[in-house]
């Protein structure tokens, strides 16, 4: 196959290139199985250190229109980055025309295309940091809005939905102001951190009078090699376990419809196919992490390290049997996944949908890395969601080496129908509130 | 062939663009503006002049309530003509460097100006040891207010300085950086706003030539009046309110229509032709 023996790697990306086409049309998921690297041979000197490294991911789309928006039962990329805005609009219609811009802005940078050529006396149009020819990259823009965006200004009060409120400090919890809450949220995932910072700054330049940033924080998944045929498996975090393994099937649109979808009836109406999203900035002592011992950190998840699997089990799908271990014997009674998933009847009203990134960003004052994990989740009842497992979780053994910094909770809007529509359009439509 | 064609097609719309922007401005038009601008620059940089005497002369004599008092309103005449201050870049250092720029911060023996003598009048609380600092300041606005006097202005840093002291105010004066030991930000801040807005009306007629700026120059227009009645709250008698007065509520006011300022400030070389 290798026409060119001193540069493999060039060869195999183009033969996937040519695969990958066949595979667009079954969408990102199924051609992330294929995105492996060939490994580049020590002395593969056929291009300079500077030549741009090449993905054959570019080309692909999510679709902008639909029902629900995307980005939230969207297979997750590699990259996200949420960053939460203050709205410096005073008035209806330009809160209107900040949803209106929102809704041009995210259409064209999932789409991707030419931006505009202007006289070139003038800034131009795009920052250019993709190349003249925007590609989407699998980019996805979510838009949610925080309870303050209901207060006086724009006389929204009666069309809050229900559980929505400034994020609580549990707690284990140390909240830095400047990394909480926000009247806008806009959660961006790519394959690459440069596609969610080119569609930011697109946002930011095209919106200066309406958005201010409040505060931001960007995430990546650790890619894994490519194993066709195998199950999938779920991410690891920073504390070097698998996050996810007990997410409730996103695939399965019967049941995204009970945990994440908001229905009518419950919430305002306009409410209908939103999602309440959960942000959590918490950041893992690592350096602590890793110099427990490993039976320790397993207990405290009650997981596996090595393959994610319940004591008992043998992979990470494997569900726990805890009616049959009442007294903690081989999962302790307050590991992570137990608590946080007691696996009752009762409790599967409390089912969340996970997206969470890892992030890292410098230092502490004392020198040690400051890391952790972007945690974000989606859910149709915060109440019965996110806030009950917070509450049973609060105390766990895992609160040593954890310390949540930031976050908000959110309103992701319902989809935008088609191009005459835009995002909010419900929200701000007028008429009687339910 | 196909290629050439379509090579053609883009340069030809491009430079359909060029004209189409600066068809109703022609180079001589800017003549007359850039030379009132030069004489608003003449007059800002005579007053910054003789308040730097008055400011050293009280640093000197030891008279720390009077320097303290002369701080601000001395640096605001710098602050209005900054795009033009700063083309001699070792004087803008010399006069109004902060000690982010120094290596050893307040320490380092090359941190002088402005900023150097505010550390000793407001953090020190005393004149002390300020006298080499003052006679340098000086010396060093003297010499800007000769090399200025040389200066031929280039239209594109004249027109460009609207935008660029826009760029000023939201890069360190809505956080309140730049006047960090006094507090004294608002008074920067107005007289960034203010040299603009100088920018802004000399051109604006050339620009009002065409009408399909009109929208621009409404929205530019609307932009400064909002950050003006929100500075004007602030006013004193002898300046402005600390920094730390402003409310968040009119910090996040102030940000909309700064940065709206500059996004459409930025805009203004081109609409007039200039590169």
């Amino acid at each position: 196959m290798t026409s060119h023996p001193t540069s493999p790697h060039r060869t195999s990306s183009l033969d996937r290139r040519s695969l990958l086409k066949g595979f667009g049309a079954l969408g990102g998921a199924a051609a992330g199985m294929l995105g492996t690297a060939a490994v580049a041979r020590a002395d593969d000197i056929s291009s300079p250190v500077t030549t741009a490294p090449e993905s054959n991911r570019t080309a692909e789309r999510v679709d902008f229109y639909g029902v629900h928006q995307s980005g939230i039962v969207t297979p997750r990329p590699a990259t996200g980055m949420v960053v939460a805005f203050d709205v410096l609009a005073t008035t209806r219609p330009d809160l209107e025309r900040l949803f209106r811009t929102l809704t041009e802005r995210i259409a064209f940078l999932m789409q991707g295309g030419a931006p505009p050529k202007l006289d070139p006396k003038l800034p131009p149009a795009d920052s250019g940091i993709l190349g003249p020819v925007v590609v989407p990259d699998n980019l996805t823009v979510t838009v949610s809005v925080g309870a303050s965006l209901f207060d006086e200004r724009f006389g929204l009060a009666p069309k809050k939905p229900r559980h929505l409120n400034a994020m609580e400090q549990f707690p284990n919890d140390a909240l830095d102001p400047d990394l909480c809450h926000g009247d806008l949220m806009l959660q961006f995932c790519s394959n690459t951190a440069d596609t969610n910072i080119h569609a930011l700054r697109d946002i930011v330049k095209n919106l200066p009078d309406l958005l201010l940033v409040r505060w931001k924080q960007e995430g990546s998944v650790p890619m894994i090699a490519a194993r066709p045929g195998a199950k999938a498996e779920s991410a690891r975090n920073f504390l070097g376990f698998r996050d996810g393994s007990a997410n409730p099937d996103s695939a399965d649109a019967a049941v995204m419809e009970r945990v994440v979808w908001v229905k009518g009836g419950e919430e305002p109406d306009w409410a209908a196919n939103g999602s309440y999203q959960v942000v959590r900035i918490i950041r893992n002592f690592v350096e602590r992490w890793d110099r427990t011992p490993l039976l320790e950190q397993e207990e405290i998840f009650g997981r596996k390290k090595a393959s994610g699997a319940p004591f008992g089990g043998h992979t990470e799908q494997d569900v726990p049997n805890y009616a049959a271990d009442p007294k903690g014997r081989q999962t302790r009674l307050d590991a992570h996944i137990r608590l946080a998933n007691p696996r009752t009847s009762a409790t599967q009203a409390n089912l969340i949908l996970r997206r969470p990134f890892n992030y890292s960003n410098g230092i502490s004052k004392s020198g040690q890395l400051e890391m952790g994990l972007l945690f974000i989740a989606y859910q149709a009842d915060l109440e019965q969601g996110f806030i009950t497992v917070q509450k049973r979780l609060n105390g766990e053994p895992l609160e040593e080496y954890i310390k949540p910094i930031g976050g908000g909770y959110f309103f992701a809007l319902p989809g935008v129908s088609g191009p005459s529509d835009f995002l909010g359009s419900a929200l701000l439509a007028p008429g009687e509130p339910t | 062939m196909k290629r050439s064609v379509l090579m053609l097609a883009t340069a030809l719309s491009l430079s359909l663009g060029a004209l189409q922007a600066q068809a109703a401005v022609s180079p001589l038009d800017l003549v007359a503006p850039i030379a009132q601008y030069k004489v608003y620059v003449t007059k800002e940089l005579d007053a910054f002049v003789a308040a730097t005497k008055d400011f050293t002369d009280a640093v000197k004599a030891g008279d720390l309530a009077k320097a303290k008092t002369l701080y601000a309103s001395a640096r605001a005449h710098y602050e209005r003509i900054e795009p033009i201050a700063e083309l001699f870049s070792d004087l803008d250092g010399a006069i109004d460097s902060r000690a982010d720029d120094h290596a050893k911060k307040e320490k380092d023996p090359t941190f002088t100006g402005y900023h150097r003598i505010e550390y000793g009048l407001f953090v020190t609380n005393s004149t002390d040891g300020l006298a080499p600092f003052a006679d340098k300041l000086m010396a060093d606005v003297n010499d800007l207010q000769a090399r200025v006097k040389g200066l031929t202005f280039p239209p594109e840093k004249v027109v460009g300085g609207a935008a660029a002291l826009l760029e000023e105010v939201a890069a360190t004066k809505i956080s309140g950086e730049e006047d960090r030991y006094s507090h004294t930000d608002l008074m920067d801040f107005q007289a960034n706003i203010d040299g603009a807005q100088e920018v802004y009306t000399l051109f604006k007629p050339l620009l009002a030539k065409d009408a399909k700026n009109e929208a621009f120059l409404k929205k530019v227009d609307a932009n400064f009046a909002s950050v003006d009645a929100i500075l004007v709250k602030y006013k004193t008698a002898d300046g402005f309110e600390s920094y730390d007065k402003l409310s968040k509520k009119d910090r996040k006011a102030l940000a909309g229509p700064v940065n709206t300022l500059a996004e459409d400030l930025s805009k203004m070389r081109g609409l007039l032709g200039l590169k």
